[in-house]
C-alpha cells in the first residue's frame, strides 16, 4: 500500500479532540514533558563546564548535513564503494514496498524464521513488520518501547521514546498477558522488575533469531560503516548475534568522516535526551571478519529514498538535515497536547508535520502545517537549525497555491486581501468589526460564542480589546 | 530503469551540479583531512576527568598500580558484590594468572549463561568516560556484552581526550575498521516506562572499570 493510502493525517482533527479527553494519555504526557524538557536543557548547559558553545557546535552540526547534502550524489557513490569494499552488499530501495521485498528477499535465502529489531522508524514506513508477518518470518521489536508497542498491537507515538503514551499500568496488562503470568498491581517502583522480565523473554529472541535488522543514525562515507546509537543494548544484540544484518536507511544519513559524526555526537544525545553520550554507539563495517567469533556472515544495507530525493534542491531540502533527536516535539505545545498517535503517520511533531505531506502528499495532511501555536521552540531547540515553522508556513502556502484550502477559507482571505488593499474602506471595515467584537463580549470582556465562527470559541473564549482599532489607538497615542 | 539509478538520478537532478568525477576527487581529498568541529577545553588530568565521568555514569571505578594486580582487584569485587568468582574474558587479557587470586577464568566468546565478562579495551575516551572496544578473534565483542556484570581494564596511559583522539589513535594503529568498534559508557539502560531510568536493559546491569597504572 502506498505511504498516503495508510496515513490517518487527515483525520487529525476529529483524533485531536479524541486524545485531548484521554485521561491516561494526558496524564503520561504531563509526567513525560517537564522530564524531557530539563534533561536537554541540562545537557546543553553542561556543554559550557567544557568551553563548548552550543549555538557554534549546532551551526557546525548544521554546516556538516548542509555539505552532505550538497553532494549528496557523490557521497552516496563513496559509501557503497568502500561498504562494499568492506564485505558489505548495498541495494537501493525506491519506496517502502519495495524495502519490505528485499528484506522478505533476503531473509527467504537465508532461511530466516525470526526477526529481532532494532528501533528503525523506516521500517514503520515500510511497515515491514506486516510484511515480515505475512511472509511468515517473526519480527520481534526489541527497543523496550518499540516491544510494548508491539505487544499492544500500536505503533510508536514518539520517535525516541516510542511507548511514552502508555501508563505503567497498561504495561503491567500487557506484560502479564503476553509473558503468562497473573496480573499485579505495579507501581513506579516496580518498573526495574518489568524491565528484567523484558530482558529475559527478549534475550531468547536475541540468541535464536536468524537476522537482525537495524536502522542507522548516521552512514559514513569515509568508512563505509553504519553508527548505531541506543541506551539498551539491542542495538548491539541485533548487530552481534544473528548471521544476518540488515541496515536499513535513508539516503540523507550520510555524513563524510569519523570526525563529522563525532561533532553530531555531541549534540545527538544531549539533545534527545541530555545525555552527553548514549550508553552504547556502535561503527559496524563489513561482516564477520576471519578469525571472528561473533558478528554476521551477512550484511546488507538498504538504501531507500521513499521521498527523500525530491526534497533535494527544493524549497525543503533543510528538512533532510534532520538527525532524528526528537528534541522538537519534546518542546512542542501541541504535540504535549495530544501525543504522537494523532498526527496519524510515522512521524509525529513539529518535524512530523512537515515530513507527513512531503512523504505521503501535501493534499494528505492539509491540518498538519497548521498544527502550530508559532512558538519557534522546535526551531530553537533544533541541534542542525532546521527552520520547521518557515517549513510549516511554506507548506500552508502551498496548500493555497495548489486551492487545497476549503472554499470558506479561501473566499475569506481573497476578501480580505481585497479590502486590505484598500485603506480608506479597511479602516472603516475594520471599526465596524472592532464595535461588533466588544458589543458581543460579556461583563468580564470576554465573547463566549463568536458569531461568524463559533467552532473557534468552542473549547476558549476570546478576549476582547477596548472596541478601538489598532489604528485609532495609535493616533490617540500620537497626539497624547 | 534499476532502483538504484532512478534513485540516484533523482539524487543528481536535486543536487543540480554536473562534474560528478571532479566533484567525487574533492570529496574523498578532502576526507584526509580529517577537519575536527569544536573541541572541549578540559583539564590536564585526564585520568581524573575520565574517572569522574564514568562514576557519573554509574560505573564503578578502582585503581591498581600494574597489570600483575589485576586479578586481586577483580576478586576483591566480585566478592564484595557477591558475585561467583567466574568468569569469561578476552583473550588478550585471559593470560594473566587468575587461578592465582582463586578465580575461574576462561578466555573464549560469551555465552548466556556467563554471569561475568573480563575485558580489555582499545582506549577509554576522558570527555565522556567511553571505553572503545574494537572486535576481533582475541576480543570478541559478546564478552561485553551478554554478562550482567562487565569488568574492562583501562591502561591510564591509554585515556585519550575526546572521540576525535580516540579516531586518530584507530587510524594510527589500525589501517581499516573492524567489524565493530563499540564505544561503551556505563551499564546499559532504559527509560522506556514512564521515563524513569532502569540500569540493565540487554546488555550488562553492572560495569567496573579497573584503572591500572593510577597515580593517586
Amino acid at each position: 500500500m502506498s505511504a498516503a493510502g495508510r496515513s490517518q493525517a487527515m483525520h487529525f482533527h476529529a483524533r485531536a479532540g479524541e486524545k485531548v479527553r484521554n485521561v491516561g494519555l494526558q496524564r503520561a504526557l504531563q509526567k513525560a514533558k517537564p522530564l524531557f524538557v530539563g534533561k536537554r536543557a541540562k545537557g546543553i548547559a553542561a556543554l559550557a563546564e567544557d568551553g563548548l558553545d552550543f549555538e557554534l557546535l549546532r551551526s557546525t552540526g548544521k554546516n556538516i548535513r548542509n555539505r552532505t547534502l550538497a553532494d549528496l550524489d557523490v557521497w552516496l557513490d563513496i559509501f557503497e564503494e568502500r561498504a562494499t569494499a568492506s564485505g558489505a552488499e548495498v541495494l537501493w530501495a525506491r519506496d517502502g514496498a519495495e524495502v519490505s521485498r528485499l528484506v522478505v528477499a533476503i531473509a527467504r535465502r537465508h532461511g530466516v524464521t525470526k526477526a529481532v529489531k532494532s528501533k528503525s522508524m523506516l521500517s514503520e514506513e515500510a511497515q515491514l513488520n506486516e510484511a515480515l508477518a505475512a511472509a511468515g518470518i517473526r519480527p520481534v521489536e526489541t527497543d523496550l518501547g518499540e516491544y510494548i508497542v508491539q505487544l499492544a498491537g500500536e505503533t510508536p507515538s514518539h520517535i525516541i521514546a516510542p511507548a511514552v503514551h502508555k501508563t505503567i499500568g497498561e504495561v503491567e496488562a500487557l506484560f502479564a498477558k503476553e509473558h503468562g503470568r497473573p496480573l499485579e498491581t505495579r507501581s513506579s517502583a516496580d518498573i526495574p522488575a518489568m524491565a528484567q522480565e523484558a530482558r529475559a523473554v527478549l534475550r531468547q529472541h536475541f540468541l535464536s533469531a536468524e537476522m537482525g535488522i537495524s536502522g542507522a543514525n548516521f552512514l559514513i562515507a569515509e568508512t563505509g560503516s553504519a553508527a548505531l546509537v541506543t541506551n539498551e543494548g539491542n542495538g548491539r544484540m541485533v548487530t552481534t548475534l544473528p548471521k544476518v544484518h540488515v541496515v536499513i536507511t535513508g539516503i540523507e544519513k550520510l555524513v563524510p568522516t569519523l570526525e563529522d559524526f563525532a561533532t553530531l555526537m555531541r549534540l545527538l544525545p544531549r539533545s534527545a535526551t541530555g545525555q552527553s553520550i548514549s550508553n552504547y554507539v556502535s561503527l559496524l563495517t563489513g561482516t564477520q571478519r576471519e578469525g571472528d567469533h561473533d558478528g554476521p556472515e551477512k550484511t546488507v544495507f538498504i538504501l531507500v529514498d521513499n521521498g527523500r530525493a525530491n526534497l533535494l534542491g527544493s524549497d525543503y531540502q533543510d528538512m533532510l538535515r534532520c538527525i532524528r533527536c526528537g528534541a522538537c516535539m519534546n518542546h512542542c505545545p501541541v504535540y504535549f497536547s495530544l501525543g504522537g498517535h494523532a498526527y496519524g503517520w510515522v512521524y509525529p511533531g513539529p518535524m512530523g508535520s512537515v515530513l507527513t505531506p512531503l512523504y505521503t502528499g501535501i493534499e494528505n495532511a492539509l491540518d498538519l502545517p497548521h498544527a502550530s501555536t508559532g512558538c519557534n521552540q522546535c526551531g530553537a531547540v533544533c541541534p542542525v537549525e532546521i527552520p520547521l515553522p518557515t517549513l510549516m508556513h511554506r507548506l500552508r502556502e502551498e496548500q493555497n497555491e495548489r486551492g487545497l484550502r476549503p472554499w470558506s477559507e479561501r473566499l475569506a482571505l481573497t476578501a480580505w486581501a481585497w479590502l486590505a488593499g484598500k485603506p480608506v474602506l479597511y479602516r472603516w471595515f475594520a471599526r465596524r468589526a472592532a464595535r461588533y467584537l466588544s458589543w458581543l463580549a460579556d461583563d468580564s470582556g470576554r465573547i463566549r460564542i463568536l458569531g461568524l465562527a463559533p467552532a473557534w470559541t468552542a473549547g476558549r473564549d476570546l478576549p476582547v480589546s477596548s472596541g478601538r482599532t489598532f489604528q485609532e489607538l495609535y493616533s490617540a497615542r500620537k497626539k497624547a | 530503469m534499476s532502483a538504484k539509478d532512478e534513485i540516484l538520478e533523482r539524487v543528481r537532478r536535486g543536487v543540480g551540479k554536473d562534474r560528478f568525477a571532479e566533484r567525487r576527487a574533492a570529496a574523498v581529498a578532502s576526507l584526509k583531512s580529517a577537519e575536527r568541529g569544536p573541541q572541549p577545553t578540559m583539564s590536564a588530568d585526564l585520568v581524573g576527568r575520565f574517572r569522574a565521568k564514568a562514576e557519573y555514569l554509574s560505573s564503578t571505578v578502582a585503581g591498581v598500580a600494574m597489570l600483575a594486580e589485576v586479578p586481586a582487584a577483580v576478586a576483591a569485587y566480585l566478592a564484595a558484590n557477591g558475585l561467583a568468582g567466574e568468569a569469561v574474558a578476552t583473550a588478550d587479557v585471559g593470560r594473566l594468572d587468575w587461578a592465582g587470586s582463586g578465580l575461574r577464568v576462561e578466555a573464549r566468546p560469551a555465552v548466556d549463561a556467563d554471569k561475568t565478562g573480563i575485558s580489555g579495551c582499545f582506549c577509554a575516551i576522558a570527555e565522556t568516560g567511553t571505553l572503545m572496544l574494537l572486535s576481533g578473534p582475541d576480543t570478541p565483542a559478546t564478552v561485553s556484552l551478554l554478562p550482567e556484570t562487565h569488568i574492562a581494564l583501562v591502561d591510564v596511559s591509554r585515556i585519550v581526550a575526546t572521540m576525535e583522539d580516540a579516531f586518530a589513535l584507530l587510524r594510527a594503529e589500525h589501517g581499516s575498521l573492524p567489524r565493530a568498534v563499540n564505544f561503551i559508557s556505563g551499564p546499559s539502560r532504559t527509560g522506556d516506562i514512564e521515563q524513569t531510568i532502569v540500569l540493565g536493559a540487554h546488555g550488562p546491569c553492572r560495569v567496573h572499570l579497573i584503572l591500572i597504572g593510577e597515580i593517586s
